[in-house]
């Protein structure tokens, strides 16, 4: 027998983990990108990402095994293991601080965060830096390799700082998944100038009022919570 | 970021999937597949630091499904169900030729070495690139070549003397 072409041989082109990797938001922005465009054009990824969505939805629905309902000791992972898990906390820190402002995703941390902006009818995706308008309607995607506790927190051109997701004073969890629209849209008001984005990925449902007065106090690079990482980029309003 | 029981629960409930669909390929058994998926989550709430050394959550969840499947086609209480499965194919099969097919995979699996049979399993069952397979094995493309090869000979020579 051909080990080519066993009949549990793998028939998509993409292979099941970089479809994996893809569905569960690891993948970096253009390779995300380029997978994407790859499986809405191609029948046999296509199938094969029906049936990873499928299982999916049938592990959702079973009973979660009786070892992992019952309370353990809570045990924090060292840095690195973090890093390895996703939510790549400590050592991202870092990272944000000393990184350019503008990016959408932390690399290797599986983290992302994307705007999709209406303008009149034309609905888009915008890049870090990009120009939109006063009274585009803006929605964001968040995309986690693990649930989160996410919020969107925004400094604008005039120095006030707001949270745009969650409508509530702690992060709002979010599962685990590529882009995963956040259920809140908004209306860009008519302040022009460079908007600042401050998306933030949690272990728990922090605070978020004193992490929007570090924003309005000009503190855009001070620390965020022990237990979260954070995205910064921004976009400029005309 | 903590990792205690309820954090695995969320993993599980995100991720479970990953583990379930390639149980269900290797073992070609349900009930088999069900297992492996319940083990492998349950040994992380044991050892929450199995992942300490994973570059992603998805990789490390192939590697220990992986392991924990082609330990399973070995043991001898699996093995006997792979013989009968020749006779009752297990759910992802539709039996006839096809299914003995399946389960004629699994026996020879169950007989390679482990680095070889994951070797196979990934590039194979998985559809990995040798660059995908060598980063989740620790290797180098051209070892991942060498095993690959090495596979297709020991299969030769196991379907010559069954």
């Amino acid at each position: 027998m051909n080990l080519a072409a066993t009949p549990l041989s793998w028939n998509a082109c993409l292979s099941s983990l970089r479809l994996d990797r893809w569905m569960m938001g690891e993948l970096d922005a253009a390779d995300a990108e380029t997978v994407g465009t790859h499986v809405s054009s191609c029948a046999a990824c296509s199938a094969a990402v029906a049936g990873i969505r499928g299982v999916r939805e049938e592990v959702r629905a079973r009973p979660l095994p009786a070892a992992l309902t019952r309370p353990t000791p809570r045990r924090r992972l060292p840095g690195a293991a973090v890093a390895g898990i996703g939510l790549a906390l400590a050592a991202s820190l870092v990272l944000v601080l000393r990184a350019p402002p503008a990016t959408e995703r932390s690399k290797g941390s599986g983290l992302g965060l994307a705007m999709f902006v209406q303008h009149g009818d034309d609905v888009r995706r915008a890049a870090p830096g990009e120009t939109v308008f006063a009274g585009d309607a803006v929605r964001f995607a968040v995309s986690t390799p693990i649930p989160a506790y996410v919020a969107v927190l925004s400094l604008d051109p005039a120095g006030r700082a707001s949270v745009y997701f969650p409508q509530a004073s702690r992060a709002a969890e979010v599962p685990a998944g590529t882009e995963v629209p956040l259920p809140l849209g908004t209306r860009l008001d008519a302040t022009t100038g460079e908007e600042r984005l401050l998306g933030i990925f949690c272990a728990s449902p922090v605070e978020l009022e004193p992490i929007r007065l570090g924003l309005e106090r000009g503190q855009d690079g001070a620390p965020l919570p022990a237990d979260c990482q954070g995205l910064r980029w921004s976009f400029v309003k005309r | 970021m903590i990792l205690d029981a309820a954090a695995i629960a969320g993993l599980y409930r995100s991720h479970g999937h990953v583990v379930l669909r390639r149980a269900r390929t290797l073992l070609g058994s349900e009930a088999d597949a069900g297992e492996a998926l319940q083990e492998i989550f349950t040994a992380l709430v044991r050892n929450p630091d199995a992942v300490r050394s994973a570059g992603s959550i998805v990789g490390w969840l192939y590697q220990a499904t992986t392991h924990h499947c082609l330990n399973q086609l070995r043991k001898a209480r699996t093995g006997a169900r792979v013989l009968e499965l020749h006779v009752r194919p297990g759910l992802s099969e539709s039996g006839g030729p096809r299914g003995e097919a399946a389960a004629e995979v699994r026996r020879l699996l169950a007989l390679l070495p482990e680095e070889v049979a994951a070797a196979v399993v990934y590039h194979h069952l998985d559809g990995m690139t040798h660059a995908e397979v060598a980063e989740l094995l620790g290797c180098s493309r051209r070892q991942v070549g060498y095993l690959l090869e090495r596979a297709q000979g020991l299969w030769d020579r196991a379907e010559k003397t069954a």
